[in-house]
């Protein structure tokens, strides 16, 4: 690349190693970048919908990942170009916020891209599209919140709840199932929710996977599923009325951490030095049962000698619990994370109904379910499945469903899915693009026919005319003045998304189409890209 | 004949290449045009973006500072575009594109002089005096905004800042934003204004107007240790203590051994271990602390013992963090504990932490002696919030420059046409080389509202001549007039259209774009050595008779 030539026709040097750079400029600019951003929204396309499809991923290290979660497709494509990584971060910046949604934002970008393209073509200058898709975008958002319906998450058994969440996880893999994990899933969120604040730690839901059986083996324990196992075979498995002492030094004689020297200059001290061990390990022992504790769960692990005492004790013990789970086991019992043995008192103690260890098929690894916690806040969703990469994709899926009924508690306002609600947002859009006396009305206009593209693409996916069946829903909703007919993906008879129990948060919606808009008129902002040249 | 032979006579290391006289000053010139060509098009409210990748770091500004800097400019002429650029960007934090492209002009403005043979001293000293009075009259257009009500200096300033981020990303919820520049400012004690007190924190996620301002101070969550869940997460006018100080189970002193004699002094050295690290927390709790923050790490051990006693804590703070809790707060940094005093706490309004997006951050809200404040900042991509802070920054800059000086000027190429027009007026009054020079300096000034227009996809020249039209008027009437991106015409009135610009940067763009003109006009040699053994290999083959070739430092 070379900005400027002298009189003699040589390029000065201008930039640090200039030859090795590239630079695109205007169109060729808006182009390449659009290109390649619409790139990766087709990759996404075809995943998109109750019908959509899988990707089968290969990261660099050989693992294969089968998924349909938009964020996770783009994250594991490792994609290189910038402006396509732009999109990837959207997809990202979608699923961090809401967690579900995370294909449709890509797929409209890439639809708004594409209209955009045609209208450079036309001559429209870039920041007048991106004006107009502004405004058309606040049109259909003030659209969207007229057209939104307050449901009572209450009312029937959470009823409305888990057809939220059987929308979220009706393009899944597991969509054979979505009855019962949406279930699942409403159990686990309404008992962590805090309903007042309308605030949902998702920290405090465990989802811990388990290859082996099948998807419909998937349970929600009420309390905490650790992957470890009593430290010594011969232990009791099953603890009742469990008072857990959670430790966090390991059951070993205590080291100075200062670098320390013993000399030992006769047989008699070292004897003694023996014995001081012996006694601590008995000491330590003690401590921990006298405070009435009936099962020692560890952060770090033991000496062969203590594991030892504590069998010949009965006292059960876990070691190398992990930090997370340490926490999440005080907070669930109630228990209060002892530093070191001298500070062990019984009000430290947690409480737990049961502990006990399970084991799962033939296989022989086992995992400690604690369960019926005194203060419980925690809950855990062991998800099972013919392979891992089944049980991976439950796992993503069940995150979606479980965000989005998050989302409705925080906010219990929903429009229906199936297209229906972007078809409305683009007749309204479309409405609203006459009114616009300048050069803005094209663009309007191209922002209602791309977000007309979601219910075609959906539609598409389906095996359905995506014609036919766009331009039915669109007259029909303009006819019947109803908002909720949207594309009969299952093709159960019926197009009215309320009547097919199709539920979308509207903050998952709205985001939707704002992330979308903002990222669009960034790309279209830049016209010139200076890169190192790869070739 | 030999005797007439003359010996080359050494003076520079082999390799060098020198190059002087005029040609040297107009290949300098040529290149400076190069570099302003490309921030060209980010001018104005239709400006565009540049998207630069270094490494695998890729970047989207509309910032002249920050696109010149990333371009890494190696031509010694062109990099003082870039220092200019820079001081600009130091100085005020604006206008860094309209002083590079003004610098370019007028020495495009020039290049014609040099070629007819002008020395270019006489430009030179043209320029001086045209900027001079440039600045004269610079001062005698701009209008004083009222002083009186809070009311009408709080518009000026929010206008101010709506003008900064006009060609920005954000321009389209400028309001939402420069409200938000302004509230921050304010927050500031008004004899410093230090820019470092307003924190800007980055969350994606979330639309551009999720952003929020903290009345206080706000820095995400820092890694902690098992218990801190178990720590309260809410405090109402709570008492903050904050150190510079490990609280961890840990050797006192590096590189000290122990000798231990006797088995039954073993645990003498546990325990005392153990001790020191209790004594320290003892103090702190008994102190009547209720919210530990430390620039250090603070270890499970503290964690818990913390989260025991009802005791929030966080390690590993950010230095600026800490500094600005310190200043929200009234507290001060303790290096230790021993002799720690109540009154060295602080304390705010609402301690909280809560979810931003994905991440948790810990809010410290309505602090008493608020003198800094936090912008949370949200938004879809990583590289959308990036700019998005830059242009906030931007923003912050004017607002603060404004909140000093209370003149302004019209934007829009506003004051640059009544200074050109000024100009040439003048120049008519004096005799001799100056006249042109004067002239030229009047008409590079017009390169701003040529670009503006020419960004905004009007057409410049008519744009021009109406605007010319309107100022060469002469009267109060047509003074204001610039460039209008949105309406018909093309041209209005900026000043009532309230397209506002602090006089200063004006100023400084002047000043700084006048003096590179002038240093790069007066460089007339240039002594290139070669760099390094590699570098002269890629070097182009250069032929003598040549005019040289940028040069390498």
């Amino acid at each position: 690349m070379s900005l400027a030539f002298d009189d003699y026709g040589r390029p000065y040097i201008i930039l640090r190693d200039q030859g090795q750079k590239k630079r695109m400029k205007g169109l060729e600019a808006y182009k390449s970048n659009i290109l390649a951003a619409k790139a990766v929204a087709n990759t996404l396309q075809s995943s998109l919908g109750p019908k959509g499809m899988d990707k089968m991923l290969v990261s660099p290290d050989g693992d294969v990942s089968v998924t349909n979660d938009g964020a996770t497709i783009v994250e594991k494509m490792e994609i290189q170009h910038p402006t396509a990584k732009l999109l990837v971060e959207l997809s990202q910046s979608q699923d961090a916020e809401i967690g579900d949604g995370t294909t449709g934002v890509v797929v409209l970008a890439g639809k708004l891209l594409e209209q955009a393209l045609t209208l450079l073509d036309k001559g429209i200058h870039p920041l007048k599209i991106s004006d107009g898709f502004d405004r058309a975008c606040d049109v259909a958002i003030k659209h969207l919140e007229s057209i939104a319906e307050e449901i009572d998450i209450q009312a029937n058994d959470h009823e409305a709840l888990i057809q939220a969440a059987c929308t979220a996880l009706g393009s899944k893999v597991v969509s054979k199932r979505k009855r019962e994990l949406g279930k699942i899933a409403v159990t686990a969120v309404l008992d962590v929710a805090d309903l007042k604040r309308k605030d949902v730690n998702l920290d405090l839901i465990k989802i811990q996977t388990k290859t082996g059986g099948s998807v419909e083996d998937t349970r929600l324990i009420s309390g905490i599923l650790i992957d470890k196992d009593m430290s010594h075979p011969q232990m009791q498995k099953e603890v009742k009325d469990a008072k857990i002492c959670l430790l966090t030094c390991p059951f070993e004689p205590p080291k100075p951490k200062t670098k320390h020297n013993i000399n030992i200059s006769s047989a008699e001290d070292y004897k003694k030095l023996y014995q001081q061990e012996q006694q601590y390990f008995v000491e330590m022992v003690k401590l921990v049962k006298d405070s009435g504790a009936n099962i020692a769960l560890c952060q770090w692990g033991f000496d062969d000698e203590a594991n030892h005492l504590l069998l010949q004790n009965d006292l059960p013990a876990v070691r190398w619990v992990s930090g997370t789970d340490v926490e999440l086991i005080a907070m669930a019992t109630g228990a209060r994370i002892i530093p070191r043995f001298q500070e062990i008192t019984p009000e430290k103690l947690g409480k737990a109904g049961c502990i006990k260890e399970v084991q799962f098929g033939t296989s022989n690894e086992r995992m400690l379910v604690i369960e019926n916690c005194q203060c419980t806040k925690a809950v855990t969703i062991l998800i099972r499945g013919g392979s891992q990469m089944i049980v991976d994709e439950a796992k993503r899926s069940i995150h979606d469903a479980i965000c989005v009924i998050r989302n409705l508690i925080k906010d219990n306002r929903i429009v229906y899915g199936g297209g229906s609600a972007e078809l409305a947002c683009a007749l309204q859009v479309l409405q609203y693009a006459d009114e616009v006396s300048s050069v803005e009305q094209y663009a309007v206009r191209s922002f209602a026919d791309a977000l007309e593209g979601i219910p075609c693409c959906l539609a598409d996916n389906c095996g359905l005319n995506p014609i036919t069946s766009v331009a039915q829903a669109k007259s029909r909703q303009l006819t019947e003045k109803n908002p909720r007919i949207g594309i009969d993906c299952m093709e159960l008879g019926t197009s009215d998304m309320k009547e097919q129990k199709i539920y979308e948060t509207l903050s998952s919606k709205k985001q939707q189409i704002q992330l979308a808009t903002q990222v669009v008129k960034m790309i279209l902002k830049i016209d010139d890209v200076i890169a190192p040249d790869d070739y | 004949m030999s005797q007439f032979l003359q010996p080359t006579i050494l003076l520079l290391r082999e390799g060098t290449d020198t190059s002087q006289g005029r040609a040297q000053i107009v290949s300098n010139i040529n290149a400076v045009q190069a570099v302003a060509d490309v921030v060209k098009s980010t001018l104005g409210p239709r400006g565009m973006d540049k998207m630069i990748q270094t490494g695998p770091k890729v970047t989207i500004s509309n910032d002249g500072a920050t696109i010149l800097n990333l371009l890494e400019v190696v031509h010694p002429a062109a990099r003082v575009l870039v220092d200019i650029a820079k001081s600009q960007d130091d100085e005020v934090g604006d206008g860094t594109t309209s002083t590079t492209l003004l610098a370019a002009e007028l020495l495009k403005e020039a290049k014609p002089f040099i070629e007819e043979g002008i020395h270019p001293q006489i430009v030179i000293q043209g320029y001086r005096k045209a900027l001079e009075l440039a600045l004269e009259k610079l001062e005698g257009f701009s209008i004083n905004i009222a002083k009186d009500s809070a009311q009408d200096k709080r518009d000026t300033l929010l206008k101010c800042a709506q003008t900064a981020l006009n060609s920005k990303l954000l321009a389209n919820t400028k309001h939402f934003f420069s409200e938000l520049v302004v509230s921050a400012v304010e927050k500031l004690d008004p004899n410093i204004l230090d820019r470092d007190l307003i924190g800007i924190k980055n969350v994606t996620g979330g639309s551009v107007t999720d952003s929020f301002l903290v009345d206080g101070v706000a820095f995400k969550k820092t890694f902690s240790y098992a218990g801190f869940e178990q720590q309260p997460k809410r405090f109402e006018n709570p008492k903050i203590c904050l150190l510079n100080l490990e609280l961890e189970l840990k050797s006192e002193k590096e590189n000290a051994e122990i000798r231990i004699e006797k088995p039954e002094e073993y645990q003498s050295i546990v325990d005392a271990e153990w001790a020191l690290i209790y004594e320290k927390l003892e103090i702190i709790v008994k102190a009547g602390a209720q919210i530990v923050l430390s620039k250090l790490p603070i270890g499970d051990l503290a964690t818990q013992y913390f989260a025991d006693r009802n005791i929030f804590c966080a390690g590993r703070v950010a230095q600026e963090d800490l500094l600005r809790v310190q200043k929200a707060t009234g507290g001060q940094v303790q290096t230790t504990v021993n002799g720690l005093n109540p009154e060295t706490f602080g304390t705010c309004g609402l301690f909280e932490e809560v979810q931003v997006g994905a991440e948790r951050y810990n809010l410290f809200k309505n602090c008493p002696q608020s003198r800094t404040a936090t912008i949370v900042l949200r938004g879809g991509a990583e590289q959308f919030i990036q700019e998005a802070e830059r242009s906030l920054n931007d923003a912050i800059m004017i607002v603060r420059r404004c909140f000093k000086a209370n003149k302004i000027v019209a934007g829009g190429g506003a004051i640059e046409l009544e200074i050109s027009r000024f100009l040439r007026h003048y120049a008519r009054s004096v005799t001799g080389k100056t006249q042109y020079i004067v002239n030229s300096y009047a008409k590079a000034l017009e390169v701003i509202p040529r670009t503006i227009a020419e960004n905004a996809g009007l057409n410049s020249i008519e744009i021009m001549n109406k605007l010319r039209q309107k100022h060469a008027q002469g009267d109060e009437e047509g003074r204001w007039y610039g460039v209008d991106i949105n309406g018909a015409s093309g041209v209005c009135d900026t000043h009532s259209s309230f397209v506002w610009e602090p006089t200063l940067v004006k100023r400084n763009a002047l000043c700084s774009a006048t003096e590179a003109a002038c240093a790069i006009l007066s460089i007339d040699e240039t002594v290139k050595n070669p760099k390094s053994d590699q570098d002269t290999k890629m070097k182009p083959k250069g032929q003598p008779g040549r005019p040289p070739m940028g040069m390498r430092r």
